[in-house]
């Protein structure tokens, strides 16, 4: 009693000194959201080398967004903000921009790539009601933004919100990233299953609100334990846990939420494919970090939310498992993968904060990024006769004639069964070993032979084009004119390669999460589990 | 009678005598202690010579350099590296006094510690330390001073041998030979046993890329892969060995290890089986790599090879590694009495049935193969009977004596067009050329056949004598039979010097080439290289061609070390005292060498007393010289004098039903490969075929398979979930929430 009112006091007393530091810490979105409006409008040009400095001003709102965030992240204002995790941003948004410049690299000659080629060969006039580019990276930054509001939560309206900023833009990216009925198909499913989600996590927050008579996340977990300590949480606050964990695992592409999947990552182009992988699975575990923290005590989660969200990763991991078994689709197979990858990160939220499991679902996220990004680069490098590169006959043999892009994929591949020494294998160390510390044994064995079914897929990957034989399909199939998305396929795989000679500092950079909420201390698990290793 | 007196008296100082000086000066334990010595660092270059010499022949094979260079640089740093070992005798021997054991720690290697736990006996020992340290006493000395000269005599032999690969597979033919190298080093400086093992693994490595130099020629491939898995036999034997040695003895450095085991041997009662058999298996690895029964069959076909190799590899260095280990064991092997005793009856009965297969062969390089094999079976008796001086010493000569005669087979086989049939080649001591060839030749066969004040006569006769000297009568009977094998042994070279170098002048030119293209060359610079009946050069226009400056010059300087590696001997006679014995005294091996003193010249009643010779070894070496003699005189009239002779008693032998079986079974080397083929790789191949089916259908087929059909099956089932319909996948996601809800509700009413 005596804390929340400490708290609420502070809150009032203190409010204008809070808003300066609550804006203080969202300078990185806001610079993201200044680029969007820079970018839009650049993207309206008339000047065919304006409209093509896009990609690389959006790069650039990118490169600033990262300087900022660790200079913001230095100060004191960080833990003036009244944030139920005030250092979470400094990763998590570092890893957002850092993925976010590999997207733009993958996508940056994609959209309107036609439109431009028609207008420099005067086939036809500019017109800027039909030039897509600069809107489609404006929605980029407002997507990433949102991402990034995710890590600075300290409300549910801030929440709802910034969920819906990272969500809204990426409906339309899919609809406008190729010209094509197909991804207009999948951004129309996107978008209906989408409000669905968003209406049942809605419903859960206004339950959580109606239990608690807050919204603020900090007052709210203090009301919370205060109703457990008192003889157990209501119902209708479990009801409301569950409804706004179901909701955003929508983001995450988490059973029962996840079938919108395959439609939307088959129907989008594959650089936007990549983008929303990553961002919509990264904005859906920042949000689940703020709901599940909310329910933390120190004896773990209400054991509902803790069953809910267990059979939510068994399920998750398997489907996603065993439903790329079947695909020859490489795009839809990289659903599936995402899908399965969403419920090894779910091991990591169970373990909770104290295990190092917010820490090792946080690496685990730049692990996925960057090897998603890879295999999706790859495609997005390649096209044939003018359509994109899907299948995995189209890929067959292509060691033999673009021997760098296909070790490039082998070597994702490989790294997302989680094999020594790539970049996968530690991610899966790390949230295993998060996993067991934080006694979810079962689930880290269930994770383990998800693992192995899982090779079945992605050595298709590997053997398809390292050891296929080049047939008369995959004659057509050439590089794309724009050697960036190669760059980045490039760049990708090999820090699919490199970055394990440093992944004990990327690990322990990543163990700022829930410092505070933290039942127990943080510090000692992750120290020890870097020991332990 | 006088004669064989003065004789006995010059044998007498030469074999028996030890100057007690130097005995004295030894520890009172047996071995001297270590002394750590970072002064000699640079000793760390004899092995990195070699190293260095095989990344830049590796460089040259990638660079594909069409010239001599990747030869010039192997003999290069192997010179260099034989200078380096000869500065660091220099440096270590003072006039008189011991050469005492030196480590020098050259950097750290392998260090695991753990915390002591108190649960488990196993687990006494905390730490497993194998720095990259060497051991230097004089037995390493002795060891490297023969290796690192041998090698780059025959590297510098190899240099004109391999030049028709010039260009192919010369660079990696040298790059083969500075890593068997490295390893021969690393298996003798190596200051632990898994130093040892990093070099004996090595020059196993070595010695299957080079017997399958040829790898387009099946015989040769095979051959590699037989030495290969003969080998890995044994090699399992001495890893087991040596982990044992280290749960009993809790160290593998020398140093440490030698002082554990004197501490072993004085406790005595507390000899569990782990610790039994550490002797026999790291016997194991010894008869496997020193090619001893019943490991021996993968040598001669090792024959394969280039010559210079196996006059390097298979004669000279590698194969006596496993003297080596057991030497550099000795304090191990007398804790074990019985171990020892193995060795020596494992040695004598390779001793003769090598020797016995050798008499019946016809390619003169086998013959010394297995000539080989029956020598390395003397120095295992030697070892076993307690002699490490005479196994040592007699690996010493043999290292010159067999390197020598197999360069010799070397050249002839490279000036007559492959040929190395010891029928079609008769009189070459007459073709212009051949003459440096044939002379050398003799005086190999002579050390071979242990020729009466040869160096084969010392060292042979130090081993035989120690059998006769021992109380032991079942090594009074080792002993016989190694006479009797001297007989043989002698009968055997110079039926190959008789048959190949004497008599009338006559030859055929061989029909195996060197290479696989031989065209390009022509009669000028086609050295030796087969004008076989399939390319432009008709079989009338051959002639033999003699060796050039190099091959000669290194038979000549081999020779002449295989002549002086008698001078111990003889410095021995004349009062002083025998260099090699000096080195064994102060290492490891030494309680070897002080046994055979304890036995030596005032032993009265030994095995040959019979003869009315007060001296063992004087007696011993009239009786190995007569047996000797013998046969030399048997090789004689049947190979030289009376060649129709030798086909009567074969015919004769083969008539006769009673005898037939004896010339077939000898020519069909007992037909031991068969015995093999049938016991172990016929049962093993057929146990094979059956897991295989097994695997495939079984295992594969109903285990993996059918778990694996599972997680199919399951997509299939889910399969129709995913038709792309939105209203479908709303009402599933629906459904899927209600039922997670449902659940839930499920819960309390259960828990309320």
């Amino acid at each position: 009693m005596t804390t929340f009112a400490s708290i609420s006091l502070m809150t009032t007393l203190a409010s204008t000194d809070v808003m300066t530091a609550k804006l203080t810490i969202i300078a990185p979105e806001i610079l993201l959201f200044i680029g969007a409006v820079v970018v839009a409008v650049l993207g309206l040009s008339r000047a065919p080398a304006v409209r093509r400095s896009v990609p690389l001003v959006t790069s650039l709102f990118l490169a600033l967004s990262i300087a900022v965030t660790a200079y913001v992240y230095r100060l004191d204002a960080v833990y003036a903000a009244n944030v139920p995790m005030p250092e979470l941003g400094s990763y998590a948004k570092i890893v957002i921009a850092v993925i976010g410049i590999l997207l733009v690299m993958v996508g940056s000659s994609s959209v309107d790539r036609r439109l431009e080629e028609a207008f420099d060969s005067g086939r036809a006039a500019f017109d800027p009601i039909r030039v897509m580019r600069g809107e489609y990276f404006a929605f980029f930054l407002l997507a990433l933004a949102g991402a990034m509001l995710l890590a600075s939560t300290s409300d549910l309206i801030w929440l709802f919100l910034a969920l819906e900023l990272a969500s809204l833009p990426t409906y339309v990216m899919v609809a406008v990233s190729r010209g094509t009925r197909r991804a207009q198909e999948a951004a129309v499913k996107y978008f209906f299953l989408g409000a669905m989600a968003a209406a049942v996590s809605l419903y859960g927050f206004a339950m959580l609100y109606g239990a608690t008579g807050t919204l603020d996340l900090i007052v709210m977990k203090a009301k919370l334990a205060e109703q457990t300590a008192a003889g157990g949480l209501s119902a209708l606050a479990v009801l409301g846990g569950v409804l706004a964990i179901l909701g955003i695992s929508f983001k995450l592409a988490a059973v029962p939420m996840h079938f919108y999947a395959p439609d939307v990552y088959e129907g989008a182009a594959s650089h936007t494919t990549a983008f929303i992988a990553f961002v919509a699975k990264i904005a859906g575990v920042l949000a689940l970090f703020s709901v599940l923290s909310v329910f933390w005590t120190s004896e773990g989660l209400p054991a509902t939310l803790t069953v809910v969200l267990w059979m939510v990763a068994v399920l998750t991991m398997t489907l996603g498992n065993i439903g790329a078994l079947l695909q020859r689709n490489v795009k839809r197979m990289m659903a599936y993968s995402s899908i399965a990858h969403s419920g090894y990160i779910l091991i990591g939220l169970l373990a909770g904060a104290a295990a190092g499991g917010y820490q090792a679902a946080l690496f685990y996220l730049l692990c996925y990024g960057i090897m998603n990004t890879a295999i999706l680069a790859v495609l997005a490098s390649l096209e044939r006769a003018g359509e994109e590169v899907e299948t995995m006959e189209d890929l067959a043999g292509l060691r033999q004639r673009h021997p760098i892009l296909a070790w490039m994929m082998a070597a994702s591949a490989i790294s997302l069964i989680g094999m020594p020494p790539l970049l996968g294998f530690f991610a899966k160390f790390t949230i295993f070993t998060a996993g067991i510390e934080g006694g979810q044994t079962t689930l880290v064995i269930i994770a383990a032979v998800n693992s192995a079914i899982s090779a079945y897929y992605y050595l298709q990957l590997v053997t398809v084009p390292m050891l296929g034989t080049p047939n008369a399909r995959t004659e057509g199939v050439h590089t794309i004119p724009s050697a960036w998305p190669r760059y980045a396929a490039v760049l990708c795989g090999l820090g699919v390669i490199v970055l394990p000679i440093g992944v004990s500092s990327l690990v322990k950079a990543a163990a700022v999460v829930g410092s505070e909420n933290a039942a127990s201390p943080t510090a000692d698990s992750s120290d020890n589990q870097l020991n332990a290793r | 009678m006088i004669e064989l007196a003065s004789l006995s008296n010059l044998t007498a100082q030469a074999l028996g005598t030890f100057v007690p000086a130097i005995l004295s000066d030894a520890t009172s334990n047996g071995i001297p202690a270590s002394i750590a010595a970072p002064e000699l660092r640079w000793a760390g270059l004899i092995l990195l010579l070699p190293v260095i010499s095989a990344v830049l022949c590796g460089l040259c094979a990638a660079m594909r350099v069409k010239s001599k260079l990747p030869g010039l640089i192997t003999a290069v740093s192997l010179v260099a590296s034989f200078g380096l070992t000869l500065w660091l005798f220099l440096s270590l021997s003072n006039a008189d006094g011991p050469v005492a054991a030196r480590t020098v720690h050259l950097f750290d290697w392998i260090t695991l510690s753990w915390e002591p736990t108190h649960q488990h006996a196993a687990t006494r020992w905390t730490s497993v330390t194998a720095p990259f340290a060497l051991y230097i006493d004089s037995l390493t000395l002795l060891w490297m001073l023969f290796v690192t000269g041998l090698g780059s005599l025959i590297a510098i032999y190899a240099t004109e041998y391999m030049e028709s690969d010039v260009g192919k597979g010369y660079a990696r033919f040298f790059g083969c030979v500075s890593i068997f190298l490295f390893a021969m080093g690393a298996l003798v400086m190596g200051g632990n046993l898994i130093l040892l093992y990093l070099g004996w693994e090595g020059v196993g490595l070595a010695s299957y890329l080079l017997v399958g130099y040829y790898y387009t020629k099946p015989s040769a491939v095979d051959a590699a892969k037989k030495a290969f898995i003969m080998n890995r036999i044994g090699d399992a034997g001495l890893a087991l060995g040596i982990f044992l040695i280290w749960v009993n003895y809790g160290s593998l450095e020398y140093s440490a290890l030698f002082e554990a085991m004197q501490g072993a041997g004085a406790d005595g009662a507390s000899a569990s089986w782990t610790r039994e058999a550490i002797p026999y298996l790291i016997m194991l690895g010894a008869f496997g790599k020193s090619a001893q029964f019943p490991l021996f069959t993968w040598l001669p076909d090792a024959m394969e090879g280039p010559t210079p190799v196996s006059a390097l590899i298979h004669a000279a260095t590698m194969v006596t590694a496993g003297v080596y280990l057991i030497a550099r064991l000795y304090p191990l092997f007398e804790l074990h009495p019985h171990a020892l005793e193995t060795v020596a009856w494992i040695g004598c009965f390779t001793a003769l049935l090598a020797a016995t297969i050798g008499m019946a062969q016809y390619d003169i390089k086998r013959v010394f193969a297995y000539s080989t094999v029956s020598q390395l079976g003397y120095m295992f008796l030697g070892l076993g009977v307690g002699t490490s001086f005479g196994a040592v010493y007699h690996v010493f000569t043999h290292a010159f004596f067999k390197a020598l005669l197999f360069l010799c087979c070397g050249a002839i086989m490279h000036g007559m067009a492959g040929q190395l049939d010891l029928r079609k080649m008769s009189g070459l001591r007459n073709v212009k050329g051949f003459g440096i060839i044939s002379w050398t030749f003799l005086v190999g066969c002579l050390c071979l056949a242990a020729f009466p004040f040869s160096s084969g006569y010392f060292s042979k006769d130090a081993i035989i004598g120690q059998a006769f000297a021992s109380d032991n009568p079942n090594f009074n009977f080792l002993g016989w039979v190694a006479v009797l094998t001297a007989g043989l042994t002698s009968y055997y070279a110079f039926r190959v010097w008789f048959r190949v170098c004497g008599g009338p002048t006559k030859y055929e030119a061989g029909d195996e080439v060197h290479s696989d293209a031989d065209e390009a060359h022509d009669d000028d610079h086609g050295h030796g290289h087969a004008p076989a009946a399939t390319t432009h050069h008709a079989a009338e226009h051959w002639h033999p061609h003699g060796p050039r400056i190099a091959i000669n010059a290194v038979l000549l300087v081999i020779c002449a070390g295989a002549l002086l590696a008698a001078v111990p001997a003889y410095n021995a006679m004349s009062g002083g005292s025998n260099w090699v014995q000096r080195m064994v005294a102060h290492s490891s091996a030494f309680e070897g060498a002080q046994l055979h003193d304890a036995h030596g010249a005032e032993h009265a009643h030994h095995a040959l007393s019979f003869t009315g010779i007060q001296d063992v070894h004087t007696a011993t070496s009239v009786v190995a010289s007569v047996f000797g003699m013998a046969g030399l005189l048997i090789a004689l009239y049947l190979h030289l004098l009376n060649r129709s002779a030798a086909d009567h008693l074969r015919n004769g032998l083969l008539s006769n039903s009673l005898t037939r079986w004896l010339p077939i079974a000898m020519e069909n080397k007992w037909y031991v490969d068969e015995i093999y083929h049938w016991t172990f790789r016929v049962p093993l191949w057929a146990l094979a075929h059956v897991s295989h089916f097994a695997d495939k259908n079984l295992i594969d087929g109903v285990v993996v398979n059918g778990v694996a059909r599972l997680p199919m099956d399951l997509a299939r089932l889910f399969q129709p979930l995913y038709n792309g319909v939105l209203q479908g996948y709303a009402a599933t996601m629906a459904g899927g929430l209600a039922l997670i809800l449902a659940w839930v509700f499920w819960i309390w009413m259960q828990g309320v």
